[in-house]
């Protein structure tokens, strides 16, 4: 079994809050692929909003992105991009 | 007949409904069905699904965004399993199971040491109330299906109770706790519906109460009111509807002096949702929009997307009318965390507006960019607060240009000529005016500061509240010499203080050719209504002789005399 993995840099300045979130699980949940975020050496579900904010997922942290399944390859660049751009802040 | 404190105007009858939070006592069981019990639970989560959803759906802006994220929370399958465990494997009752269950995560969420994260752990908690409501049948009082002419009697109402409510069906509303600003206030006034507060013991005076009349003016409440004293609020009822009635024929119209002088008439706001009051009293524009509101609702310093959707959500609703955005005004007094804002001895002659964003230029380029951004997208000005120095302006500009320089790099819309303006607020800057006009665009007097820097009063000390009066011949003085500095390097004036809205101040300051006022929203139909009366010429000889006047006293007499 091959996933698909990526690594990323939090930017956001306030960490993961809110709005971001519920990006993340909005973008996550199209996908069939499990999706999963590791940070600080713990494994988080991708579509659960409850498991990402309760993460604490401090500003700068390195994330790897982890998708698994038939559209894991859509799943995985979207949500980089996703990262990349801040989710659309400035 | 007993009295509160009025906060909603109008007068209105029905039939009381208390509307209480219970006290409960969640008893730990061991279900017989476990199926059912399940069953039960689901049954309340979806309830309150369809709670946030339908809340999430009615709200627009940061508030919809918040709402969104809160929705995925109780929709997220995780929040969950811990209560359907114990159900399922300690045969716990619902009522238990979900106070047992919820409570772990929140305090989960109460180790992250973080205020963000400790707001969320109130966030679940909240849910958890309203699945375990859900369970116990308390919401059997729907507030948005009422029975017509009904009183809600509460010792406190939420916003989200106040926002579900079944407005035409409700005839007044009656409270133990709520202010005037308070946003089921607020939103009383919108509807038109009486708000009577600051009743105590709420729940036993009206305990056996079927019947009331109310006056929202007065604060006056009848209890089973007798025939005359039903009569008597009828016909107050039926004044009030007369001048509204009468209101109704100035919406729609320019504001124009019997012999043809023309004047803006404007609408104050703090938050987006003020617009609709400004939509509906057909106000010109908006004079002030009070950005605050953005910093003190919020655990963080506000992103330049928020900031920009909620400039752009006014200027777009305004659709091409004039929109003035003030910068960030606030100091010491009020606080905000993440400013870190020092308490200081006299924070009203401190560190505060203009001089705490000249002195944080990164916080205050956030904004700036914001405010650009969103001229775009409407008639959009740009109002600076507390100007005391020309090198104060200066520098605010140069910063202007700067964001104007890095969105024109990188290609973002904004309105080019855009203009920036001055709140006149300070006596050194409404001595200096014709210097200041030289320099911006136009001039806002804020009135409540002009005087309270003028006569070197603090507003809110009652000892000396005496000694706080619009009437004092210096302040008449500083407001003539500000209209005429404008005037000279011929740029406009407005006003956006409590003295724009002033029925007895409006005859001396349209004599003084003040362009634009800026106002409540509930006062603009009555103001229009005052301008059309009024004859500039007489206005000019009103300002003539107060001009020269020596006390306070001699103002006020001379005003209120004023026939029109």
């Amino acid at each position: 079994m091959k996933m698909k993995v990526k690594k990323v840099i939090l930017k956001n300045e306030s960490g993961i809050h809110a709005r971001p979130a519920s990006e993340i699980v909005k973008i996550a949940s199209k996908y069939q692929s499990t999706i999963n975020l590791i940070a600080n050496g713990k494994q988080i579900n991708a579509k659960s909003i409850l498991n990402i904010m309760s993460a604490g997922i401090k500003s700068s942290s390195e994330i790897e992105i982890q998708c698994d399944g038939i559209d894991e390859e859509m799943a995985i660049q979207e949500l980089e991009t996703a990262f990349n751009n801040n989710f659309g802040e400035q | 007949m007993i009295k509160g404190k009025g906060i909603s105007k109008g007068v209105g009858f029905g039939k009381v409904l208390i509307v209480e939070k219970q006290d409960r006592k969640i008893k730990k069981e061991i279900a017989e069905n476990i199926e059912k019990e399940l069953q039960r639970f689901k049954i309340a989560l979806e309830e309150v699904q369809k709670d946030i959803e339908e809340t999430m759906e009615k709200s627009s802006g940061t508030e919809k965004e918040i709402m969104t994220a809160y929705l995925m929370l109780v929709q997220d399958p995780t929040l969950t399993i811990e209560t359907e465990n114990l159900i399922k494997n300690s045969k716990y009752n619902a009522e238990y199971a979900t106070e047992e269950g919820f409570d772990k995560i929140v305090k989960m969420f109460e180790k992250i040491e973080d205020n963000y994260m400790a707001e969320r752990a109130r966030d679940i908690k909240d849910i958890k109330n309203k699945i375990i409501a859900k369970l116990f049948n308390e919401d059997n009082i729907n507030l948005s299906q009422l029975p017509e002419k009904t009183i809600i009697v509460a010792k406190e109402l939420t916003t989200s109770d106040t926002a579900k409510l079944d407005f035409k069906n409700v005839s007044g509303i009656i409270t133990e706790i709520g202010g005037v600003n308070s946003h089921t206030a607020i939103m009383a006034r919108t509807h038109s519906i009486p708000f009577i507060t600051e009743i105590y013991k709420i729940t036993e005076v009206f305990n056996d109460v079927e019947y009331i009349g109310m006056n929202g003016s007065n604060g006056e409440i009848y209890l089973n009111p007798s025939k005359d004293e039903e009569n008597k609020l009828l016909e107050i009822q039926r004044k009030i509807f007369e001048e509204n009635n009468e209101l109704e024929k100035y919406k729609n119209i320019e504001t124009i002096t019997k012999d043809g002088f023309k004047v803006e008439l404007l609408s104050n706001i703090g938050i987006p949702s003020d617009i609709n009051k400004v939509l509906d009293c057909t106000a010109e524009g908006i004079g002030l929009f009070r950005t605050e509101f953005l910093y003190m609702d919020s655990k963080q310093m506000p992103t330049e997307e928020e900031q920009f959707f909620a400039y752009k959500e006014v200027a777009e609703k305004m659709q091409g009318k004039p929109v003035i955005i003030r910068t960030l005004d606030v100091g010491g007094d009020k606080e905000i965390k993440y400013l870190n804002l020092p308490k200081e001895e006299n924070p009203f002659l401190g560190y505060r507006a203009i001089r705490l964003c000249l002195d944080n230029i990164e916080m205050f380029k956030i904004q700036i960019r914001a405010i650009l951004k969103a001229s775009a997208y409407g008639n959009v000005f740009i109002m600076i607060p507390m100007i005391s120095s020309i090198e104060e302006l200066r520098r605010t500009k140069e910063i202007v240009e700067q964001c104007k320089n890095e969105l024109n790099e990188k290609n973002i819309p904004y309105k080019k000529d855009i203009k920036l303006g001055i709140m006149v607020e300070i006596p050194s800057t409404a001595i200096m005016a014709e210097k200041f006009a030289k320099e911006c665009d136009f001039f806002s007097i804020g009135t409540n500061d002009l005087i309270q820097y003028t006569v070197a009063v603090e507003r809110g000390n009652e000892k000396i509240a005496g000694l706080y009066s619009k009437y004092h011949p210096a302040v008449i003085k500083l407001i003539k010499c500000t209209i005429d500095g404008a005037h000279k390097e011929g740029i406009f004036c407005g006003m956006c203080g409590e003295v724009a809205g002033d029925s007895k101040f409006i005859p001396l300051l349209i004599g003084m050719g003040l362009d634009e006022f800026s106002m409540n929203s509930n006062k603009v139909l009555q103001t229009r209504k005052l301008i059309t009366q009024l004859d500039r010429n007489e206005c000019e000889k009103l300002v003539q002789e107060v001009i020269n006047m020596t006390s306070s006293q001699e103002v006020k007499d001379r005003m209120e005399k004023f026939k029109k």
